[in-house]
């Protein structure tokens, strides 16, 4: 038994018109002795239309990328801030 | 299985159980129509749990001279909990110019995590300046 397994899904199509839909997701689930969990995200959406090419549409989670990059802007400017703060500043003489 | 205890097993039943629940259904809502257009909701779907169990054996009583007190006692537990959220992604809008897959920014959630993570770089920065050198 695996303890972290992924996988994608698709699923059932959806007709509108002449579309055809086919939702894809993907699942991390993790087990554990005593427990475990599941996440699951939509990643993108396959389009068929007849006599045109298959489309595959990703689905972008925009709130978790600006969230991740206000984390490593936030990372970025701290180191920085850090090296900035641990080199001593030069002291200017003034010469009469 | 014969050497995992109930509690265990039930816990894997449970777990087999979430797995099974995780489906391309759970994520993407059914079509709405009005009019021209079609829309479908895709959600971030996340669900967990967990169980635990513990007992324990020993003197149950320190008096020696409770006569009618047992010469040992023992007890035990068990418990368990779960929980599941779900968040909107995006939308998927069908109509008579196509398909659209069009983000939802969930501002609430975003900014809550902006103001944590400000805080604790500030608490860390401050904390840093304060140590003796």
């Amino acid at each position: 038994m695996r303890v972290v397994q992924t996988r994608t899904l698709q699923a059932r199509p959806i007709v509108a018109g002449a579309l055809r839909l086919t939702p894809e997701s993907r699942v991390v689930a993790v087990r554990l002795p005593f427990g475990g969990l599941v996440w699951q995200r939509p990643t993108a959406v396959v389009v068929e239309q007849p006599g045109v090419a298959t489309r595959r549409l990703p689905i972008i989670d925009l709130t978790r990328r600006a969230q991740l990059g206000v984390l490593l802007g936030t990372v970025v400017l701290t180191v920085v801030c850090l090296i900035v703060a641990s080199h001593p500043q030069e002291s200017y003489a003034v010469h009469a | 299985m014969p050497d995992i205890e109930p509690s265990e097993q039930q816990s894997l039943h449970f777990v087999d159980k979430l797995f099974g629940a995780a489906q391309a259904s759970a994520v993407f809502s059914a079509p709405v129509t009005t009019g021209a257009y079609t829309v479908i909701t895709a959600s971030e779907v996340q669900a967990g749990g967990g169980f635990g169990s513990g007992h324990g054996f020993g003197p149950a009583s320190n008096d020696a001279t409770d006569d009618a007190a047992p010469a040992s006692g023992g007890g035990g537990g068990s418990g368990g909990g779960g929980g599941s959220s779900g968040r909107p992604v995006a939308v998927i809008v069908v109509g008579p110019d196509g398909v659209a897959v069009k983000p939802i920014f969930d501002l609430t959630k975003f900014g809550l995590a902006a103001l944590t993570t400000w805080a604790a770089m500030a608490a860390t920065l401050v904390r840093m300046r304060r140590a003796p050198r």
